[in-house]
């Protein structure tokens, strides 16, 4: 389970995050929608360490990840696939893969990279070549399969279906969401485009100019028209 | 047909050594964007240190190795002390840092090792190898030359395609967040990359010492093909590196025949800007453009 608590952030003078308290328990997806500026990134880079917090933090399992260096956070169990291309192109599909889990010992890196495969085929298929040669949909498969080569018990998903058709997003929001059930992931998904989102969320929060506005179970978000009007624009 | 062999034979062993030079260039630009200008002089400086272990020792394979080692520890001392504090981003401040240690070092080996120009001793054969009835324009040390190198290359690409290091520093060059995000430790990748650079420099000076000279100044020449080589085969290719550096080798060799030597470093520079008006972006380069 990660526990964000009273995360307060800071761009200069411009409050990024004021006071975001969210819980996204393991097992399910959290879904943070908002619109363009609503502090998602923001929230998304300082959970991995990119970005330092200015006051409050976040916690897995009683552990204090915030504050800490990227390299340390994700040996804490908690895993970006950062938005946009998060694949390195000039490496083939298997060393994109290898990096995500290069300082865990190789037995175990091997066995998560089979569960990998399993989980995405195509990218077995692929493994010989340079992640450029990719599809779309593809590559953020294999962004999402290097994250999950660390074996996270937190995965952070920022704005997965950013250019991808409906039918591609649809399917990989699927996966995710099996995925947290089936192997006790705590997913916290960033997403403007929140029907999509909500679709797959056991909880939704909306996050305006950096706070939080409302929680609730996805469909109860989905359904109100006001909210919807006010900060979702549609 | 014969002179123009010989020529191009002669010029095997130094395009070995500007390849070498080149390549330890083209390690650092890979994973910082700096050009190291200090190369050279660091080279410079570990050559004088391998010939004072020359000198108490009397063995070249010890002069090698602890110029080796004393490459790497000059790379990561010089990267702690002076491209560390230069502002992340601030490329054009960290090249000109590397120009101020160029310059700190050649006074320094001035003022440690004087005398002017030292001879380096001849650790294998240098006159031309007898053989079929004729003498050839290479000798046991070019040999020597382009076996080391080719080692070198060896071991390097080994490093940087079969071992989790070279997946890492690969990683921290081409995208440092991504390397980051997946528990790279990039900063420590990077320190041992100036090490890793300053070892294949120091090579390529201990090796070009013999036929030349020893002299805090005797290595710019060096850094004039070295860097035209690095920016031509497209700065962070390390097979073009090697390629061009070779190539390069010669066409002085082939220049130096026909004309006079003195006339190598000018083709040199033709090559250069000839490059840059028709392919900016490097011959080898990952990259589609680059702006000049």
């Amino acid at each position: 389970m990660l526990t964000i608590t009273d995360l307060s952030v800071n761009y200069g003078a411009v409050q990024a995050l004021s006071n975001v308290s969210i819980t996204v328990p393991t097992g399910e997806v959290t879904a943070v929608i908002g619109a363009n500026g609503a502090g998602k990134s923001t929230l998304m880079r300082t959970l991995s360490g990119l970005v330092k917090p200015g006051s409050g933090g976040a916690t897995v399992g009683g552990v204090t990840i915030t504050g800490r260096k990227p390299e340390d956070i994700v040996r804490l169990g908690v895993s970006l696939v950062p938005e946009g291309r998060s694949t390195i192109p000039e490496l083939t599909v298997e060393e994109n893969l290898r990096l995500g889990g290069l300082w865990r010992d190789k037995a175990a890196r091997n066995a998560t990279q089979g569960q990998v495969f399993d989980l995405f085929p195509v990218l077995a298929e692929r493994r010989g070549m340079r992640a450029d040669t990719l599809s779309g949909g593809e590559r953020q498969q294999l962004a999402i399969g290097r994250a999950l080569m660390s074996d996270p018990r937190v995965l952070l998903l920022d704005e997965p279906s950013l250019g991808l058709a409906p039918l591609i997003v649809t399917q990989i929001l699927e996966l995710v969401s099996r995925l947290a059930t089936e192997s006790n992931l705590a997913v916290l998904l960033v997403e403007q485009n929140a029907v999509t989102a909500l679709r797959v969320a056991t909880t939704g929060v909306v996050l305006n100019l950096g706070k939080v506005v409302m929680v609730g179970s996805g469909s109860e978000i989905a359904s109100d028209e006001q909210l919807r009007h006010a900060y979702l624009g549609y | 047909m014969t002179t123009f062999l010989d020529y191009l034979l002669g010029g095997l062993g130094s395009g070995a050594i500007i390849a070498l030079m080149a390549l330890s260039l083209v390690l650092i630009w890979r994973s910082t964007r700096v050009v190291n200008f200090a190369q050279v002089g660091q080279a410079m400086f570990t050559t004088f240190i391998a010939l004072s272990i020359q000198t108490w020792t009397g063995s070249w394979f010890i002069a090698l190795v602890g110029a080796l080692a004393a490459g790497a520890i000059l790379g990561v001392f010089i990267q702690y002390l002076v491209l560390r504090p230069v502002k992340r981003n601030d490329t054009s401040g960290a090249i000109i840092a590397t120009f101020g240690v160029l310059i700190a070092l050649q006074a320094a080996a001035g003022m440690i090792w004087p005398g002017g120009s030292q001879a380096f001793p001849q650790p294998f054969n240098n006159a031309g190898i007898e053989f079929a009835g004729r003498v050839w324009p290479i000798s046991v040390y070019d040999f020597v030359v382009i076996g080391v190198t080719a080692l070198l290359v060896l071991g390097l690409t080994l490093l940087f395609t079969r071992t989790s290091l070279g997946l890492s520093m690969r990683a921290a060059a081409f995208n440092p967040e991504v390397a980051k995000l997946s528990g790279v430790r990039v900063s420590r990748v990077l320190t041992f990359g100036w090490a890793l650079a300053g070892s294949v420099g120091a090579v390529a000076g201990v090796l070009v010492a013999p036929v030349s000279t020893i002299s805090p100044n005797s290595f710019d020449i060096l850094l004039v093909y070295a860097f035209t080589v690095a920016v031509i085969g497209g700065l962070d290719s390390l097979i073009g590196a090697i390629s061009i550096g070779v190539f390069t080798g010669l066409v002085i060799s082939l220049v130096s025949g026909y004309s006079d030597s003195g006339n190598a470093p000018i083709v040199a520079l033709l090559l250069l800007a000839l490059n840059l008006i028709l392919k900016p972006e490097g011959i080898f380069s990952h990259h589609k453009a680059r702006s000049v």
